[in-house]
């Protein structure tokens, strides 16, 4: 995805460290996304198409629409740090129009035109949209009992020995395995294809969340359980009131690496067996040739995986605000 | 200022306490018998040279550890192991990352469950961080963080303080203010103190006898009382031929 830039923050002085660039723009770069986006908006509108192409006066309407709002946004300061991004998006969706609607310049049906995009949402937002429900569904179901179950298998490991004795061999001998290769013998076992992937998913969110809790447990400053026991603290408060927080920043990574293997799992076992969501739309689409239909999910999948990382980034930020500094998303 | 009821001190009974540590295949002597009778309201110093067993020692009494050999008994029970009357406050601050200076400060009531908001307030004030209970500990400087620690041991008036280096890592004048609020505390809440310091002047300001240890396995090699009264001058040439008497006892004769 676009627009995601990586930096550190400083939570303690307010000043951030890109604080001192956005002065530097020249003060006309926020009116250029604008006109770019009116030109877009003439070129589609005036320049013939170079075939029947659905949806090409609306198109022209959106391009004018946004152009309009972002001068808008010019005029009343909202648009300073986005603006050269706005520009290079509306320059880059006019050089698409020009070479492909207008040149046709690319082989089709494999490239198509932003309008063929256009009309897909159009006229299957409806299937897009439950096909995307039901993928949510599937991944936060799965990944929710995964992560759940891989943080406390990894609690267990980081502070009981007899534990670790029976369930570490287990997790050797099975959380290397790519969830995938379970996935033939998952969808004979479980006759529920919908349990099936919500299992799979567990699974390939649940070991990185286990593993790092885990060692995030056993990283623990010894010192730290001394405190607390000098002052008569029991087990339950030394594992949920020391060990859990100050394991919280390895776990997080745990159910980042979760969340992307759960990604992956969610759109093969989508794929190949469970006959709904995203992945199977796009499976669909390629069956029958219908490349925009394959563009238009790809697009909705981008925006569900960014989303679903941006919260989880909210929520780790919620969590460890008492962390100097950590990555920016 | 808090209007706490003075608590008294316990009262403490090693006898013939011997421990060590096994690494890979050695058996290292560390305490190698250590008999000691402190009563209810000293403030007692340990010296010894580095790595000779003055922090073990204090796990030990905290109980966080279970001697070898020997008995410790607290007010004439036997240590079975950690207590909140007796609290230790280690070599570094530890404070936890992720509570506030606050959470930190009650974290004993955090685990007994008893919340006391006032008298959070009332020790935060008491070591000077009014203003910043909501800080992180990152936040802090190293004397802050180490009062917010003395705030954390203070806080549920524990009969017997066990204090290990508890201000070795501050600059000279932080230490002065430290020193002297520490000798305050003890004087107002009447707790039995055991300090473990490398510094004989602190010791000689502070304590009212000056048990000296020697090199691993540690046994006392003297036992000083300090019959001096308080606020004791660094000059005073009675704290200065004591000082002398004690660097000597720990093998520093020669040196100034
Ligand atoms: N958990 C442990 N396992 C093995 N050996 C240990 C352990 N704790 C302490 N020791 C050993 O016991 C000896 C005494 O350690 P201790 O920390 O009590 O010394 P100390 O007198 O406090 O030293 P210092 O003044 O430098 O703090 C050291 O030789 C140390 O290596
Ligand atoms: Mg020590």
């Amino acid at each position: 995805m676009s627009g995601t830039d990586i930096s550190l923050t400083d939570r303690i002085g307010t000043r951030h460290p890109d604080a001192g660039i956005t002065r530097r723009h020249p003060a006309i770069l926020p009116w250029l996304p604008g006109p770019v986006w009116l030109a877009d908006a003439l070129v589609t509108w005036r320049w013939p198409d170079a075939d029947d192409f659905p949806d090409t006066t609306l198109l022209a309407i959106l391009f004018a629409v946004t152009g309009i709002a972002l001068l808008t946004a010019a005029a009343t300061g909202v648009l300073t740090k986005r603006a050269p991004w706005a520009t290079a998006l509306g320059s880059g969706f006019g050089a698409w129009e020009i070479a492909q609607a207008k040149l046709l310049s690319l082989p089709r049906p494999f490239f198509g035109t932003p309008q063929d995009l256009l009309d897909v949402f159009i006229t299957d937002w409806h299937r897009l949209g439950d096909s995307l429900l039901h993928s949510l569904g599937l991944l936060a179901a799965g990944y929710t009992v995964g992560s759940l179950a891989g943080i406390a298998t990894g609690i267990g490991l980081g502070r009981s020995k007899r534990f670790r004795y029976w369930v570490h061999p287990v997790l050797r001998a099975i959380g290397p395995l790519p969830p995938v290769a379970l996935l033939p013998l998952t969808f004979v076992l479980i006759p529920s294809s919908w349990l099936a992937g919500e299992a799979l998913m567990a699974l390939a969110s649940g070991f990185p969340a286990a593993i790092l809790t885990w060692s995030g447990i056993a990283a623990v400053d010894p010192a730290y359980y001394d405190v607390a026991r000098t002052m008569g603290a029991r087990e339950r408060f030394l594992t949920l009131r020391v060990a859990l927080p100050a394991a919280m920043p390895q776990i997080f990574v745990g159910l980042f690496m979760g969340l992307g293997a759960s990604f992956a799992m969610l759109i093969i076992a989508e794929m190949l067996g469970v006959k709904a969501g995203l992945g199977f739309y796009m499976q669909w689409a390629q069956g029958w040739a219908a490349y925009p239909n394959m563009y238009a999910a790809l697009i909705v999948m981008s925006l569900m995986c960014t989303g679903l990382i941006t919260l989880l980034f909210r929520l780790r930020d919620r969590i460890l605000v008492w962390q100097k500094d950590g990555l920016k998303w | 200022m808090v209007t706490t009821p003075a608590t008294s001190g316990l009262s403490l009974g090693l006898s013939a306490i011997r421990h060590g540590y096994t690494l890979g295949r050695d058996f290292t002597a560390v305490i190698g018998g250590v008999t000691l009778n402190i009563a209810a309201g000293e403030f007692v110093a340990l010296l010894g040279p580095s790595g000779c067993g003055k922090s073990t020692l204090l796990r030990l009494i905290a109980g966080l550890e279970a001697p070898h050999e020997g008995e410790i008994l607290a007010d004439g029970l036997p240590v079975a192991g950690p207590h909140p009357d007796r609290i230790l406050m280690f070599q570094d601050p530890t404070l936890y990352p992720w509570r506030t200076v606050r959470q930190n400060v009650s974290l004993s009531q955090d685990i007994s469950g008893k919340k006391d908001a006032a008298a959070v307030d009332d020790i935060i004030s008491l070591v000077g961080l009014s203003g910043f209970e909501r800080a992180w500990p990152h936040q802090l400087s190293g004397g802050m963080a180490q009062r917010a620690a003395l705030a954390r041991a203070l806080i549920n008036h524990p009969k017997l303080l066990l204090l290990d280096e508890p201000l070795g890592k501050l600059d000279a004048l932080t230490r002065l203010t430290m020193q002297t609020e520490l000798h305050r505390l003890w004087k107002e809440r009447g707790f039995t103190a055991v300090m473990v310091t490398h510094d004989v002047e602190e010791a000689l300001f502070l304590a009212t006898r000056i048990v000296t240890l020697s090199a691993r396995p540690a046994r006392i090699v003297s036992d000083i009382q300090v019959d001096l009264p308080f606020h004791r001058h660094r000059d005073d040439p009675q704290v200065l031929q004591l000082r002398r008497d004690i660097l000597t006892r720990l093998g520093h004769r020669d040196d100034w």
